[in-house]
């Protein structure tokens, strides 16, 4: 159900169906059940009752896939963390309730992540991973200290299905037999459990208890993060993009969080209807690792675009972390503030104007006028820049503008012969001259000794 | 007599004197031509605030009139050039010790792009100074770039076409260039402080090597070839 109301703020009423022959709906919002629309009900039955909720058909694979990216966003907390399909992770927090500051604050440090993906947690907290999960159902916390394992003795029968090897069939004649709870399973005479294929019963409840060990295997976080979003509604407007986007984010900076790394580069792609896709890449200046300033750029990277359709789905790619140490800040203002600005007003200009209109130039040794000078990226290294000392020109004309005759002109200095490229085919042979037009400017003009003619090739600005 | 003679025995800045220039808290930037830093307020570019340059035609000398402040641009400082009508040329500017990898040049595909990049540009305070080529702004734009210039204490090199000069403008100094045969010739439209009286011609070096080798005869003859190598088209 999360997995298709997070990337807005303000949905509309919505339930889930699954996908059998005769579809039912298997989830559904407070607004929807307010509504008349239970889980259990036949779709059809649903629609006929509230027209008005938006019904969406269950994906396992979302879901799938939204469990990677909530594991990736806890790796913060803890390395050591397992994931329990469909919409279960199981962190092994002991070695990191000290860095956090305790139960409480780690709860809610990790309530606080979650919120930002734009999902609810239901949270349980006991020794054994087991004995969690299903604390986690019922929204209790097993107490600290010896004898915590009473507290299992009150949770529903249902809880044995989750998570274990008990099948439905079992917990179906448990339930016959008159059993409620826990505490009534475990009053159970053993051998009688075992005779009736309930083995499997007996585990469970000895893995929750901790009586046997239960171990795990743990999740390893992806070296890639890939995080796909489905818009509730299709839209072209930039605003619930980019609250979308904003959830995507959230996700990509606690993944960069649990690596200490930073990113200067990731792809948006957006989907559209037809599945067509507008991809686009962002680029920052230096590894980044905030939300204000990663949501910036997309904004004006976004405002600049124009949609050719309503976009379906969102796709956040980011593949190239780069180690970004922690940095203490400094008493007497920060020194690197000057560099920050400058890093961020590139960024900005290159997210809204395109990388190819935000440029530095370069020289270039070539003789050629036309060559000697380059567009670079604006963020490239300096060079070996060195140049000539013969007189050049501060602008240049892209294409050398044909004046007719050179009268009226008064030279100033020359003539300086440039005659290089035979090469590469982009031969030249010309007398350069500095001369004086009638309104004093001062040009840059040559004689083209291929067709005698005089052009006009920069200004002396 | 007496009354100037008391005046000036007063402590400096406590009477402004209304033909003198304000020569107070903020001392500017100096220009690198020590005749227009006597006619500038604070003895040079102000260090904040809209500078107009109005020129006629390019090759006059408009960047060379900036060449010695570009020049100082700081460490992490940028100079951002917004909209040139032409393409900088990067041999000539590195001569003149101008830090090319902190110089980005802006392409603007309209006038509210670069007046967008300009604003951007003045209100990330990274900027050692702005230059802005936009034809045509309205009164508002002009005030909201005065604004930002002021806030983060950086100067905006506008230039405009000298057709500018008419309409009103915020800029705390306009000038008006021209070329001229001795250098660069420069009207103060307006500043604060009195008005200018008369304009400067402000010496170029103009750095195209030595008069002595201007040539006063016709072009040379024509290269003959010499056939070492094969010649395209």
């Amino acid at each position: 159900m999360q997995v298709f109301t997070r990337a807005t703020a303000e949905a509309a009423p919505c339930a889930v169906f699954d996908d059998a022959r005769r579809p039912c709906v298997i989830a559904a919002d407070t607004r929807a059940r307010a509504l008349g629309v239970h889980s259990g009900e036949a779709l059809m039955a649903a629609h006929a009752i509230a027209p008005d909720v938006v019904f969406r058909a269950r994906d396992t694979a979302l879901e799938v896939a939204t469990l990677d990216e909530l594991a990736a966003a806890c790796a913060r907390f803890t390395p050591s963390l397992a994931l329990a399909p469909p919409d279960t992770i199981l962190l092994e927090v002991s070695a990191s309730l000290r860095l956090f500051g305790g139960r409480e604050a780690l709860l809610q440090a990790l309530a606080d992540t979650l919120t930002g993906l734009g999902l609810i947690m239901r949270s349980g907290l006991a020794p054994t991973p087991l004995a969690a999960h299903w604390f986690a159902l019922a929204a209790t916390t097993a107490p600290v200290g010896p004898g915590w394992q009473d507290a299992l003795d009150a949770l529903p029968l249902e809880v044995l299905g989750i998570g274990t090897d008990v099948s439905a069939a079992t917990l179906e004649l448990l339930a016959e037999l008159g059993l409620q709870r826990l505490a009534q399973v475990r009053r159970l005479p053993r051998e009688g459990l075992a005779r009736r294929q309930a083995r499997a019963v007996l585990d469970a409840l000895a893995r929750a208890r901790g009586e046997v060990p239960d171990p795990r295997r743990w999740h390893e976080p992806p070296a890639r993060f890939a995080s796909t979003l489905a818009l509730p509604v299709a839209t072209a407007n930039t605003e619930p993009l980019l609250f979308a986007v904003s959830r995507l984010v959230a996700g990509l900076i606690a993944w960069l969080a649990a690596r200490h790394a930073g990113i200067d580069r990731f792809t948006l792609e957006l989907v559209h209807e037809d599945h067509s896709v507008t991809s686009f890449v962002i680029i920052s200046g230096e590894p980044l690792r905030e939300n204000s300033r990663l949501m910036l750029l997309t904004r004006e990277r976004l405002s600049a675009l124009t949609l050719p359709a309503p976009v379906d789905t969102l796709r956040l790619i980011a593949d190239a972390p780069v180690l970004r140490p922690g940095r203490t800040p400094d008493l007497f203002g920060d020194p690197a503030r000057n560099h920050e600005n400058a890093v961020l007003l590139l960024d900005r200009l290159r997210a809204r104007l395109g990388p190819q209109a935000v440029r530095r130039i370069a020289p270039w040794p070539d003789h050629r006028p036309e060559r000697a000078s380059r567009m670079l990226p604006v963020d490239a290294p300096a060079g070996d820049e060195s140049t000539t000392c013969a007189p050049r020109p501060a602008w240049l004309l892209e294409r050398p503008r044909p004046i007719g005759a050179a009268e009226g002109l008064e030279f100033v200095a020359g003539p300086e012969r440039i005659e290089s490229g035979w090469w590469d085919g982009a031969d030249l042979q010309r007398d350069y001259f500095v001369v004086r037009a009638p309104d004093a400017a001062l040009w840059w003009v040559f004689r083209d000794h291929s067709d005698d003619g005089w052009y006009l090739h920069g200004h002396f600005g | 007599m007496a009354a100037s003679s008391a005046l000036e025995a007063l402590p400096s800045g406590l009477v402004w004197r209304a033909d003198r220039l304000a020569r107070g808290t903020t001392p500017g930037e100096p220009t690198g031509f020590a005749a227009l830093d006597h006619e500038l307020p604070g003895g040079g570019w102000p260090r904040e605030g809209i500078v107009e340059l109005l020129a006629t035609t390019p090759g006059i000398g408009e960047i060379e009139l900036l060449l010695p402040l570009l020049a100082r641009t700081g460490v992490d400082r940028l100079v951002v050039w917004v909209a040139p009508p032409r393409l900088p040329y990067a041999p000539a500017l590195a001569h003149s010790g101008i830090p090319l990898e902190r110089m980005p040049v802006v392409v603007a595909q309209d006038a509210a792009a670069a007046i967008w990049a300009t604003r951007q540009a003045l209100a990330s305070g990274a900027c050692h100074a702005v230059l802005a080529w936009i034809e045509r702004i309205d009164m508002a734009a002009l005030r909201r770039l005065q604004l930002a210039a002021e806030d983060s204490a950086t100067p905006l090199f506008l230039y405009r076409p000298p057709q500018a000069a008419r309409q009103p403008s915020p800029a705390v100094l306009r000038l008006a260039l021209a070329g001229d045969r001795a250098g660069l010739h420069v009207d103060i439209l307006k500043r604060r402080g009195p008005p200018a009286t008369e304009p400067l011609t402000l010496p170029l070096s103009r750095s195209v090597g030595d008069p002595a080798h201007a040539v006063d005869r016709p072009a040379p003859a024509r290269a003959v070839r010499a056939g070492v190598h094969a010649r395209h088209g």
